[in-house]
């Protein structure tokens, strides 16, 4: 991706000292990067440590060395691999929080769309969906067998016959499927005042555009109705 | 008429005050806490002392026979000041014992209150009382002076041991941002005991920073040339229970192995030195500085780090800063010498 054929990175230094500039202007820099000992305490606690090549020490020491390079090898793959669990940020000696830093990098690379971010959130889409155009978060319809691998061999019975399913909820329920719960028309439109003035309409524009424009298709309904 | 000259707290430090001033003619007050002398190496019965091994009662059993039988020494055991005030340049001093209270006029006074172990339950990572067989360096320097050198899960011989350093010290969660300077050295040289006692013991030490400052490096080195002693980068992240009785340590080894989880029959946490209670006591009872790290606090560090910011009360040993036997002693004597001079000045 960043490499021609001579194994030459095209990224220009520019750019990576850009992106650099970036995190570290973040208000919660200062809070998360302090001293570090190099004592990987952070990484010992780690969950993803046992399964990837990766290390809060090293994002913790990469941000500061201050050296933009370093932070562009972790805006692909790396900044990914964590679980956003804080447990790092719980025991560090210094209190820095290689977790914070990660959350600081992510949103770089999801307002910028970076293909890392755009590949990461593909399976989030009606989730994104859901929230944005409903303020839903997970309704019944979405329980589809494609979707929740993890749920073993009962998520084909799970996903069959729903609309009966949950009507036999012993407690009243919205009786419908494509919604948790309900959420008002004036709520929506605040909702949509908020996504709007807080940007998140234009960072899912950048990473999902066909998504985006589901999105504002049932936003624009709203609005007129 | 011979001076008079308050020395509180009978570790090494005041200790070795008091045994000075004595042989300058001064009519000296030991005031201790505890009911016996020795500070803290007596409580923990420590056998051997680093640098040279060299048994413990060379030093303190020495010091205490010198301040027991030396004559001009009073020693207050179980005792304490209850009231301290000003008196021109002198003060006068209430001294409470077990059973009575005493009022004395003092031209000078010596604080050598000493240090407090760093209690690691404090750092719930460590699990220190929840296992048997995680111990600090202090109960293990306890263990091997009470010759009961074993698992305390079992009572049988360990097979493997870890050392973790910096329990309590260069950690902001537990607020010492300091290092304690000794706990490298103590675990060195616990760590070549332990190989001496059981040769078919395998000993770990797991550091952010190997610590033996100075001479105390050629510990260190013996450690890995002469006793296989395997010394790795990290700092364990949890402490938890393991198969077949025994305790598994989680961390990172930075240089080579990246995540571990090594199951020890011990570990041994190398806890650190605060100021503990009785520094901010006397410093309020005294009327005298505290510094961010809870130790009493020099006039200047560099300049006069015997001296309180108070005049004709000076500061000796490890109730200034974690510090060695020899530095304490060094400074009993500093101290003694500085209030000898001021108690001469202002008879
Ligand atoms: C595990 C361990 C092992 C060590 N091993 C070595 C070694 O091998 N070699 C070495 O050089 N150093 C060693 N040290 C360091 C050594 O313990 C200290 O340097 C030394 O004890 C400091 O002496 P001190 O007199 O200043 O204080 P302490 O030993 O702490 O003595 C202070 C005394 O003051 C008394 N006291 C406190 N408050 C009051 C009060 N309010 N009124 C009256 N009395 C009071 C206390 O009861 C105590 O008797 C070790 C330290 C640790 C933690
Ligand atoms: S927040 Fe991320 S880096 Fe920190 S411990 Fe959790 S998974 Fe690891
Ligand atoms: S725990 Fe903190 S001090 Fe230790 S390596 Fe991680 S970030 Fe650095
Ligand atoms: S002496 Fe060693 S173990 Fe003790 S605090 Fe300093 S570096 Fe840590």
């Amino acid at each position: 991706m960043e490499y021609n054929e001579k194994g030459v990175s095209i990224v220009p230094s520019e750019f990576k000292k850009e992106i650099f500039e970036e995190a570290r202007k973040d208000f919660r820099y200062e809070e998360y990067v302090r001293g570090c000992l190099n004592c990987g305490v952070c990484t010992g606690g780690c969950p993803p440590h046992r399964f990837f090549d990766f290390s809060p020490r090293i994002v913790l020491q990469n941000m500061k060395s201050k050296d933009p390079e370093l932070i562009w090898t972790m805006m692909d793959e790396y900044i990914w691999a964590c679980f956003q669990c804080f447990t790092c940020a719980m025991i560090c000696p210094f209190l820095n929080s290689p977790g914070g830093i990660i959350a600081i990098l992510r949103e770089i690379a999801v307002r910028r769309g970076f293909e890392s971010a755009r590949k990461v959130l593909k399976p989030y889409s009606r989730v994104l969906l859901k929230l944005t155009a409903y303020g839903n978060q997970l309704s019944p319809d979405m329980i589809q067998p494609d979707f929740f691998p993890d749920w073993g061999p009962t998520i084909g019975y799970a996903s069959t016959d729903l609309a009966v399913k949950r009507k036999a909820i012993p407690m009243p329920t919205l009786q419908v499927t494509n919604l948790a719960w309900d959420v008002a028309p004036e709520t929506m439109k605040e909702l949509y005042e908020i996504f709007d003035e807080s940007g998140v309409f234009k960072i899912i524009e950048s990473v999902d555009p066909s998504l985006y424009e589901i999105i504002q298709d049932i936003v624009d309904d709203v609005r007129s109705s | 008429m011979a001076e008079n000259i308050l020395v509180v707290g009978g570790g090494p430090a005041g200790l070795n005050a008091a045994v000075m001033l004595a042989e300058l003619g001064v009519n000296v007050s030991l005031v201790e806490r505890d009911s016996f002398l020795g500070g803290n190496p007596k409580k923990f019965k420590y056998k051997f002392l680093f640098p040279d091994m060299q048994p413990a009662d060379n030093v303190i059993g020495e010091l205490i026979k010198k301040a027991e039988t030396g004559g001009n020494i009073k020693v207050y055991y179980s005792s304490e000041i209850s009231d301290f005030k000003e008196n021109g340049k002198k003060f006068d001093v209430t001294i409470k014992t077990a059973d009575k209270n005493e009022l004395k006029t003092f031209d000078s006074v010596i604080v050598s209150t000493g240090f407090e172990h760093f209690d690691p339950a404090r750092d719930a990572k460590y699990s220190y009382q929840l296992f048997d067989d995680v111990i600090d360096i202090k109960d293990l320097e306890r263990m091997m002076g009470e010759d009961n050198f074993v698992r305390p899960s079992n009572g049988q011989p360990p097979k493997n041991v870890a050392f973790i350093l910096c329990v309590g010290s260069r950690d902001r969660h537990v607020g010492n941002q300091y290092c304690s300077r000794v706990c490298c050295t103590v675990s060195v040289k616990q760590a070549i005991e332990l190989r001496e006692h059981f040769p078919a013991c395998e000993v770990y030490i797991f550091y952010m920073d190997i610590r033996t400052y100075g001479f105390f490096e050629d510990l260190y080195w013996k450690a890995m040339e002469e006793h296989d002693v395997q010394i790795v980068k990290g700092r364990i992240a949890e402490i938890t229970s393991g198969p077949n009785n025994t305790v598994v340590c989680k961390g990172e080894d930075t240089l080579l192995r990246g995540p571990f989880e090594i199951p020890f029959d011990m570990v041994v946490l190398a806890s650190g030195m605060e100021g503990g209670p009785q520094s901010s006591e006397i410093s309020k009872k005294l009327g005298i500085g505290l510094d961010e790290h809870g130790f009493l606090k020099p006039e200047n560090v560099t300049l006069s780090p015997f001296k309180s910011n108070r005049d004709g009360v000076f500061l000796a040993g490890a109730c200034t800063g974690p510090k060695a036997i020899s530095d304490s002693i060094t400074e009993g004597a500093a101290a003694a010498m500085n209030a000898y001079t001021y108690a001469v000045k202002n008879k």
